[in-house]
């Protein structure tokens, strides 16, 4: 009961007043993407009607924004050219329930592979993807179109200076509405783009047929979707968590997104994920409980229901620039900074993450290269904690070879080149008690060693490979709790 | 075991706080022990202080959002914690005043439930008001967290609910059931207690297991160096010990607490809670 009364009623005049605000930037983004996947701008609304409402009361991150995204419509865009608006409705319910399914199976502890780096190269990429996705808008358009755009801009960011009473995005649209309408300048409107919603959402069934070939075509482009929405509203969570110092329910959240995109789906809207500019806004504006959430999903509606005919006719040019601004304040602009700074390795997963992302329009290849990428690096660099100390004894006839440090397959070639192995000696002396095998390739590369020696004639002992081993053991930490404390440290 | 420690008074700025720190001070004197006066800071993080509808964000739209929500935060902590220092200040003050020198005082995050249940070990005697700073503009006239903490908390609480007033005798609303005879014990183990005389009331149907039961509280009290005086009182409970907390000008009423289960108490109501409402006495409950 407290939880309800706290996540709902404890915030409601902010939380009304930053629905509205956020309403308004959810409008240019669900157009703008709905055109870019091959849709009617009605598909987009009403997907991010319905999202916003039902997350509202299913998702696991009060105050978080969801809706119709740009980072999902980029996915869909093959699958509607291809197949048709109905096949895209399938695979959103189909995306909801894998979200579900995930949530279930807590697929979003994976989140903690996601370094850092990856988490900002997958914001900037969206940002990037955001702003390239206004550039159909703006290229071989008459010159009207800048100079509205420019004008868009500079009232969204100039209006603040002078009052925070009022949405500057709200005043942009609104002037230069009237300005197109007033001076009668040909420029492309909202009504230009498709079907805008006249009446709410109804109940369909995607009329495809259910057999396997439709779920064959339908699948893959499901899985990505889940993965890339479950990224993006995850990440978001995570955002609006510190900004509001704050937890929230993870596994709650990917369910919640689930519900959210069977029912878009069945609406007649498509699938969408969280959003982070969006949800700063909303934050800024004061927005913390569920309630934000689902007033800005029904202001969305309200006023494409009560204002369709001046919804018509926004100039395309004030749409653009409030998706400028979303862009520019969803990029992490530290980060071009910190290129400099921080270490190589970091700033190359990060540079990865966009490129590949920016490359391929997928988000979820963006991530998966960056997240290896990070492995890849991370294993290098533990790769290096590895130490061979040799000492002779026994009046020359034994050499002792003492390993400190981490073995598995980057380092085992290292692990290999520290003996050496002209050496005429009677017997060779390895003691691992005090470095971690924490791979086949490890042992193999022990055996390696072992009979090169043999080889050259010498009597191998090897001391202490049970206490190195167990690392290996894949649930180690069950298996001996106190020895995990200095794991990584040498004994 | 660890012995119990200090006692602890809850307070919040009310005027209730007032009658909370001399009635714990004197506790305080009484049992020589360490007196904390601890103040809860409730923090509310869903709740929005912005008056921004701008709705634009720019470049490093996050950052700055951020720095600017916790130096906001940072700044409404510090104001809060600077005006509870300088309250708590003041009533550890007037504890001193009232000649109890050893006296700590504490503010601390979080809910008051959890906040008083983490510190169980180290109290023997926790002291609340009744009501609190929501009294003036709510119609309870029990403070809504005095019954889930005194279910929650396995020590002696007392409550509070008027001015403070010397102790000279004591009265135990006993019906010879676990709780109470606790509350006997307890107090029969208490030498710090033994100048107080000792009121024994039973009330409702008479029967041998009953005579029995005052019989044995009697011997207990006598034993631990009190004067005791027993009554049976047929009739309303509330009402016998009403009537008897009136006539002979008592001055604190002991009693075990919510014996019954929470949702028994829903609908049959709980004598604990009558007794709370209907008394201005300061009250020890036991809920063991």
């Amino acid at each position: 009961m407290t939880n309800i009364r706290q996540e709902w009623f404890s915030n409601i005049r902010s939380d009304l007043l930053a629905g509205l605000v956020v309403a308004l930037a959810l409008i240019p983004e669900a157009i703008a993407f709905s055109i870019i996947a091959g849709v009617d701008p009605r598909v987009g609304l009403y997907a991010s009607f319905c999202i916003a409402v039902v997350i509202a009361f299913a998702g696991g991150r009060p105050g978080m924004i969801s809706a119709a995204t740009g980072a999902m419509a980029l996915l869909m865009v093959t699958l509607v050219r291809e197949h048709g608006l109905q096949y895209l409705f399938a695979a959103t319910v189909l995306t909801g329930v894998l979200q579900i399914i995930a949530g279930w199976i807590r697929l979003g502890e994976l989140m903690r592979f996601v370094s850092r780096s990856v988490v900002t190269g997958f914001v900037n990429a969206l940002a990037i993807l955001i702003f390239m996705a206004q550039l159909p808008e703006l290229i071989d358009v008459p010159y009207a179109v800048y100079v509205m755009a420019g004008a868009g801009l500079a009232i969204i960011y100039g209006l603040p200076y002078v009052t925070r009473m009022v949405p500057s995005p709200l005043v942009a649209i609104v002037l230069l509405t009237a300005v197109s309408i007033y001076f009668g300048i040909d420029v492309r409107t909202v009504g230009d783009m498709g079907d805008l919603p006249s009446t709410l959402p109804v109940f369909l069934v995607p009329d495809i047929p259910l057999n396997l070939e439709t779920l064959q075509i339908v699948l893959p482009y499901a899985a990505t979707l889940m993965v890339v929405g479950l990224l993006e509203s995850l990440m978001t969570a995570t955002i609006v968590d510190d900004l509001t110092d704050t937890s929230s329910n993870k596994s709650r959240e990917c369910v919640g997104q689930g519900v959210a995109n069977i029912a878009s789906g069945f609406l007649g809207g498509m699938a969408g994920c969280a959003m982070i500019g969006q949800s700063v806004i909303n934050v800024k504006s004061g927005g913390r409980g569920r309630l934000s959430t689902l007033s800005a999903g029904i202001f969305l509606l309200l006023l494409l229901l009560f204002f369709s005919d001046w919804v018509r006719q926004i100039p395309m040019a004030a749409l653009v620039a409030v998706m400028v601004m979303v862009s520019i304040g969803t990029f992490n602009w530290d980060s071009i900074r910190n290129l400099r700074t921080h270490p190589r390795s970091s700033s190359v997963v990060m540079v990865a993450t966009v490129i590949v992302t920016v490359a391929t329009h997928d988000l979820a290849q963006g991530v998966l290269s960056g997240v290896l990428l990070s492995g890849f690096f991370f294993a290098h660099k533990v790769g290096r904690i590895l130490i061979v100390k040799s000492q002779s004894g026994d009046e020359g006839r034994l050499r002792t070879y003492t390993v400190l440090g981490q073995v598995f397959f980057a380092s085992a070639d290292r692990f290999n080149q520290s003996f050496d192995y002209k050496e005429v000696i009677e017997k060779v002396r390895i003691d691992v008690s005090r470095a971690h095998f924490w791979d086949i390739t490890a042992v193999s590369a022990l055996d390696k060693v072992v009979l090169k020696f043999r080889r050259e004639g010498a009597d191998v002992e090897v001391i202490g490979l049970n206490e190195a081993s167990a690392t290996m053991v894949d649930r180690f930490a069950l298996h001996d709790k106190a020895e995990t404390d200095d794991l990584l440290l040498p004994h | 075991m660890n012995q119990p420690k200090k006692i602890l008074a809850c307070v919040d700025q009310s005027p209730y706080a007032d009658y909370v720190a001399d009635y714990s001070a004197w506790a305080a004197r009484r049992f020589s022990l360490p007196l904390e006066l601890l103040h809860i800071i409730d923090r509310h993080p869903e709740i929005a202080t912005s008056d921004d509808h701008s709705g634009a964000i720019g470049f490093d739209a996050q950052e700055n959002l951020l720095n600017r929500l916790t130096e906001e935060e940072g700044q409404r902590s510090r104001e809060i914690r600077e005006r509870g220092r300088v309250f708590l200040n003041g009533l550890k003050q007037r504890c001193e005043r009232a000649g109890t020198d050893d006296v700590d005082i504490r503010q601390r995050y979080g809910q008051l439930l959890d906040t008083l249940d983490e510190q169980q070990r180290d109290v023997a005697l926790y002291v609340l008001g009744r009501r609190g700073r929501s009294a003036a503009h709510t119609q309870r006239d029990l403070g809504r967290h005095v019954e889930s903490i005194s279910r929650k908390i396995q020590r002696p609480i007392l409550t509070v609910a008027s001015e403070f007033s010397e102790p000279k005798s004591l009265l135990v609303a006993y019906d010879g059931k676990r709780m109470t005879r606790g509350c006997i014990t307890l107090i029969a183990g208490n030498a710090a207690l033994a100048d107080l005389p000792v009121h024994v009331v039973m009330s409702g149907k008479q029967t041998n297991e009953s005579e029995k039961q005052l019989h044995w509280a009697t011997e207990t009290l006598v034993l631990g160096g009190f004067s005791v005086e027993t009554a049976y009182l047929p009739g309303d409970p509330e009402q016998q010990i009403m009537r008897v907390l009136n006539d002979r000008e008592i001055d604190i009423l002991v009693m075990g607490a919510y014996s019954q289960s929470p949702l028994r108490s829903l609908f049959f109501g709980s004598k604990t809670n009558d007794l709370l409402r209907a008394s201005r006495v300061p009250t020890v409950t036991v809920h063991l």
